[in-house]
């Protein structure tokens, strides 16, 4: 597998990521690459239920970053 | 010692499992499932017994194996009856499911008639939450046409083909999420997808967009 290469901008960095991330997906077990998706994944939306929001402020933050796009 | 070395090597094949087609319109995936995948599997349960389904957008990256997380999970359904949504609904009470958009049950069903979203998530929670929506425009309808099935351990979803997906995330969507999305598609299944198809697409959105320029001129 090919090293990440860092990137010029943040925007190149990222996606450098990207492509090694899905590079090693591609050519790794399925228990492999999912217990390291599991831990960020889950570890988000643990993140999100400490800091719970109302529906009436979630529905509204979603309204405003819906204008904005 | 050669029964022990045959055993290790038996053992490295049957646990060793890239994600594959099986077949042209079906992917084996053996994950370790997230709770993400847990909250999208449940919630499909349910609504597969009133609708037809598939699943699009972020979520579908995120299956794949996208290290990232998302907040809702998009999903079109072909348009219910008054009678059926109700039921569906009330499924979805029962199980522990609440609808962010209110509680009455009328008002609910005409959002969606309206070409409205609805957002589900789990009881006093709003994160993740499923974006719930009737197929309203021919580019809607098209992706059941092409839809493909995901096996995973706990059961099967149906999802956009990822030739759509790509094109979609690349020409139409273009957010740099967007861009990352369908590049981690391009790339997990570069020996798989069909170049031309996804090259189809692209002008099937292009044609879109000026009809809708038209329109809302």
């Amino acid at each position: 597998m090919e090293k990440l290469k860092p990137g010029k901008t943040n925007k190149e960095d990222r996606m450098h990521f990207v492509e090694y991330w899905a590079e090693y997906v591609r050519t790794h077990d399925d228990h492999d690459w999912s217990k390291q998706q599991k831990i960020l994944i889950d570890g988000q939306l643990d993140h999100a239920r400490q800091t719970p929001l109302t529906r009436e402020q979630y529905l509204e933050i979603k309204a405003v970053s819906k204008k904005k796009q | 010692m050669l029964l022990k070395n045959l055993q290790s090597i038996y053992k490295v094949t049957i646990s060793f499992a890239l994600m594959h087609f099986i077949d042209r319109t079906t992917i084996r995936l053996d994950k370790v499932l997230n709770e993400l995948d847990l909250f999208v599997l449940g919630f499909i349960l349910i609504l597969e017994k009133y609708s037809d389904y598939v699943i699009i957008s972020g979520y579908v990256s995120i299956l794949l194996g996208r290290s990232r997380a998302t907040e809702d999970v998009d999903i079109f359904i072909r348009p219910l009856q008054k009678e059926q949504f109700l039921k569906f609904y009330q499924d979805l009470r029962n199980h522990g499911f609440w609808c962010l958009n209110g509680e009455e049950e009328n008002e609910l069903f005409a959002y969606l008639r309206e070409g409205l979203a609805l957002r589900f998530a789990q009881d006093q929670q709003t994160i993740p939450n499923f974006e719930v929506k009737f197929t309203k425009k021919q580019l809607d309808e098209d992706s059941f046409r092409d839809r493909i099935i995901v096996q995973t351990t706990k059961g099967n979803l149906f999802i956009s083909s990822l030739e759509r997906q790509i094109a979609f995330k690349r020409y139409y969507l273009r957010s740099e999420k967007d861009l990352e999305d369908a590049a981690h598609l391009e790339k997990v299944f570069k020996d798989h997808l069909n170049r031309d198809l996804i090259a189809h697409y692209k002008q099937e959105i292009e044609r879109y967009g000026k009809t809708q320029a038209r329109e809302n001129q």
